[in-house]
């Protein structure tokens, strides 16, 4: 038996679990008990060669930039049919459905991109609040994405309120480009 | 040619703003994150358009319908590229303009351009009802190809130019320095 407003209840647990390990000492246990697993980052293949070849860390960087910019563009371009700018005359699910394969593969890249970076500098980020930013924003965009906007838009997007349609796009929106600005910033900081 | 080049970017070197753009920790980095997040607006908007050329991205969508819809924003982002792109040439104008990566990165986007204006060109004169079919004819797909090859070159090069392996100042091999424009005896990099 479904159980009523589920996926409300669902997301309204889970920012209330996130809050509370936010606000207590659990947090910085976490934190603590992870310092091993990025320590370990950078002995691994992927942290060696980051570490020693500047010039394939600066091509991994640059594959990370070009898949978040396509990233952008598959978020960009499902956002705007949501908010009634672009594709006006294209079938929302349509638009959508092609959208989201795009955006899909792209966070495989972003992903794998990041991984490989993170090794070469992971003590340095480690220490970095603002890469935790950034993995908070992308595990939100990532749980919002999956969890919410698809399961919006998969069955009939049109019976959508305009309303609820424009909160969508502009939340994903929001969260993406906080992903971006985040990590262009850990690029300043340390 | 180099000379001149060097001469220019000294004078530009020379203002008080160039200094204090550099300087400002806060001011240069919101530029630079700007031009990045531009980037991501337009080369998006590009890939996109681009993909669906090549049949990988949004194959219902007619092919000018997404060429058209997109070049808004991309536009946008391009322009906003444009002027943080500008600004951060000009908080660090000598070592920039002496960069190898940065010539290099600026041929590239001088092709990106002649292969964008040829691409819409060809697009204008392509025989009718091309657009609603998945893939689009062969010149446009070989144009899609070419940009995504620039501009793939373009992210790569922007971001060699923050690395200081060919500088001037490391005096690097002959062919490098004159490639790089450096100047036999400058003293200011």
């Amino acid at each position: 038996m479904a159980i009523p407003f589920g996926r409300t209840l669902a997301c309204a647990l889970l920012l209330a679990v996130g809050l509370g390990f936010a606000l207590s000492n659990a947090r910085v246990e976490a934190w603590q008990a992870l310092l091993p697993l990025f320590e370990w980052m950078e002995t691994t293949l992927f942290g060696v060669i980051g570490k020693t070849w500047g010039g394939v860390f600066a091509v991994v960087q640059a594959g990370h930039l070009l898949s978040m910019a396509m990233l952008g563009g598959a978020v960009l371009a499902a956002d705007g049919r949501l908010l009634g700018v672009l594709f006006r005359d294209q079938p929302l699910a349509a638009v959508q459905a092609q959208a989201h394969r795009v955006f899909v593969w792209s966070l495989v890249v972003v992903v794998f991109t990041g991984v490989f970076m993170a090794c070469g500098v992971a003590i340095k980020i480690y220490y970095l609040p603002v890469f935790w930013y950034k993995m908070l924003a992308l595990l939100v965009g990532v749980l919002f994405a999956f969890l919410v906007r698809r399961p919006l838009l998969a069955d009939d997007p049109e019976t959508l309120s305009p309303l609820v349609r424009r909160v969508v796009a502009v939340a994903s929106i929001m969260v993406w480009f906080t992903v971006a600005a985040t990590g262009r910033w850990i690029g300043f900081s340390g | 040619m180099n000379e001149r080049i060097y001469q220019f970017a000294l004078w530009l070197d020379g203002k008080a703003s160039s200094t204090a753009l550099h300087e400002s920790f806060y001011m240069y980095n919101w530029i630079e994150s700007t031009h990045v997040l531009a980037l991501m607006i337009s080369l998006g908007m590009l890939f996109l358009i681009d993909l669906r050329m090549l049949g990988l991205a949004l194959p219902s969508v007619p092919a000018t319908t997404v060429a058209q819809k997109l070049n808004v924003p991309m536009l946008i982002g391009f322009s906003v590229m444009m002027v943080t792109g500008l600004l951060l040439f000009y908080a660090i104008p000598v070592r920039t303009s002496q960069s190898l990566w940065f010539r290099i990165k600026f041929v590239l986007l001088i092709a990106a351009a002649v292969n964008a204006l040829l691409f819409h060109r060809r697009m204008r004169a392509a025989p009718a009802g091309w657009d609603t079919a998945p893939r689009a004819p062969g010149n446009l797909r070989l144009g899609a190809a070419l940009s995504l090859a620039f501009w793939v070159g373009i992210v790569i090069c922007g971001r060699f130019i923050a690395y200081d392996w060919y500088d001037c100042r490391e005096e690097p091999a002959a062919l490098i320095a004159a490639l790089a424009g450096c100047i036999p005896g400058q003293e200011v990099f």
